[in-house]
């Protein structure tokens, strides 16, 4: 039955192309928006610190065997030894971050200024296509799919015997909220889009522990044999002094 | 000049004013200060609040020689921004320009405190305190330049001549190997290197000589040495081939 499901001509211009045009517009408007919310946050001290211990500490790590035994020794102990290292992370320390969060308001309120930034325009416009589109067959795809799709494509017609291939308007505001990036990156410039799916990515990765970092590294650091490389390089040295010479 | 740049990159703003930037501190490092005053007022017109022209506003103090203004705007910056690197960076240079080099030690030291990835501060740490002999902590600096970076030849050889210059019998055997590493890695072809190792043998057959302990361990090595330089010193500058053969019969070296 659904070979032939003619789409009127009408749908496609009061739909479809609306809904994508106003989706680019209010992805344009958020970044504007965004960017005169962002506030500018000084990092705090302690973990810009914290950063470089563990650059240093990993450098150590890696080259420990360029030094004299005497002085990877000498900086081990400065890293890791147990009551002042800088590694060493004193027990009950370690916060966790939501403590840290709620401890600190700026923190919070920046949570909260990229959460309504992103959130309050979702909700109004799926709530508008909602309201204005629901039920449409927006577009066609030109080739079949299989029945998987079904969700995917046709969110909001509850039928069965509709073709694949056709799309709902609901999904094709899916589609284009999570399909955007790439020609926000053009309009926007590489750096500046942000779409959801990575903002969400982020929202995760943003429990981490930074004293996890600190401890993770001491624990190398004490693995480490020392084992000085320069003495081999006498007879390098040796080698490659006889092929100059000859 | 300064016509010449805003009428080729009118049409792409973004490099211009960076240009401005550029144009202004290379202007303080040649000392034409008026075209340096050009550009930074060009773009303090266009950015009034920012903070970056502050620090080059800031360093055309300096570059006048105003010392105490420029400190003043230093810190002012610091105040809003306490990590921004290059001000901190620009006061060590402020102090060490007064020729009050134990402040800029003191300036250094606590600037690495927090900021202990940054090599070029620690190497310029490294010289100061070469500059005031204090060579164990020299050495300490180049031990944390080569290990941020253990292929860089440079920290090597630097390391080398701080040892060398230290003395004692372990500091010159280490010199050596450290002079090896150098070798290797630049190929033969540092010459500082080669006359490194011929010292360094030298001077450990003269420390040991009453000892007679067998660190001779590569006799070779030195020989290798004196004639990679003499090959070196026959094709580029024959004429002070003489100097060089005196030089190693002081040194008591065979070739």
């Amino acid at each position: 039955m659904a070979e032939d499901l003619v789409l009127d001509t009408a749908i496609r211009d009061w739909v479809l192309i609306p809904l994508t045009v106003v989706m680019i517009l209010i992805g344009v408007l958020r970044y504007f928006v965004s960017k005169l919310m962002r506030s500018q946050q000084n990092p705090d001290a302690k973990v810009v610190r914290e950063g470089q211990v563990v650059i240093r500490a990993r450098n150590l790590r890696a080259g420990a065997n360029f030094i004299p035994a005497k002085s990877f020794r000498a900086r081990r102990a400065y890293f890791s030894n147990e009551e002042n290292g800088l590694l060493h992370v004193p027990k009950g320390q370690g916060q966790n971050p939501q403590a840290q969060m709620f401890s600190d308001p700026n923190m919070a309120m920046d949570m909260m200024k990229k959460n309504l930034s992103m959130i309050i325009p979702q909700t109004l416009t799926f709530a508008w296509v909602n309201f204005f589109f629901s039920g449409f067959v927006a577009a066609k795809i030109p080739f079949p799919l299989t029945q998987r799709f079904r969700s995917m494509l046709q969110n909001g017609i509850d039928l069965s015997t509709v073709d694949v291939s056709y799309v709902s308007s609901r999904s094709w505001y899916f589609l284009n909220l999570f399909g955007l990036r790439g020609l926000f990156s053009l309009i926007l410039g590489e750096e500046n889009a942000m779409d959801d799916t990575q903002r969400m990515m982020q929202m995760s990765g943003f429990g981490m522990d930074p004293t996890k970092n600190l401890s993770a590294e001491k624990d190398g650091l004490d693995i480490i044999q020392h084992e000085w490389a320069l003495p081999k390089f006498e007879q390098r040295a040796e080698a490659a002094l006889k092929k100059l010479i000859s | 000049m300064e016509l010449g740049l805003s009428k080729n990159y009118s049409d792409c703003n973004l490099v211009e004013w960076t240009l401005y930037e550029q144009v202004a501190v290379a202007a303080m490092d040649c000392q034409s200060l008026d075209v340096a005053k050009d550009c930074v007022n060009v773009l303090q017109k266009k950015f009034p609040e920012s903070k970056r022209v502050g620090r080059l506003e800031a360093m055309l103090l300096e570059a006048k020689g105003s010392w105490g203004e420029a400190e003043k705007a230093y810190s002012s910056l610091l105040e809003d921004n306490p990590f921004d690197q290059v001000v901190h960076k620009r006061r060590v240079a402020l102090v060490k320009a007064q020729g009050n080099l134990s402040g800029a030690i003191d300036l250094l030291n606590k600037y690495l405190e927090t900021f202990m990835a940054d090599h070029d501060a620690w190497r310029e740490l490294a010289e100061i305190y070469i500059s005031l002999q204090m060579y164990k902590q020299a050495a300490f600096c180049y031990e944390e330049l080569i290990l941020s970076q253990p292929t860089v030849p440079l920290y090597h050889l630097a390391y080398a001549d701080v040892l060398y210059t230290l003395g004692g019998i372990e500091n010159l055997l280490t010199a050596k190997k450290y002079y090896s590493i150098t070798i290797d890695l630049t190929g033969g072809k540092n010459t500082r290197a080669l006359f490194g190792i011929c010292l360094c043998t030298s001077a450990i057959t003269q420390l040991s000589k009453g000892r007679n302990k067998e660190d001779k361990d590569s006799p070779d090595l030195q020989s290798l040495a004196s004639a990679a330089l003499e090959k070196e010193y026959k094709r580029r500058a024959s004429d002070k081939l003489s100097a060089l053969t005196l030089a190693f019969k002081t040194l008591k070296v065979s070739s």
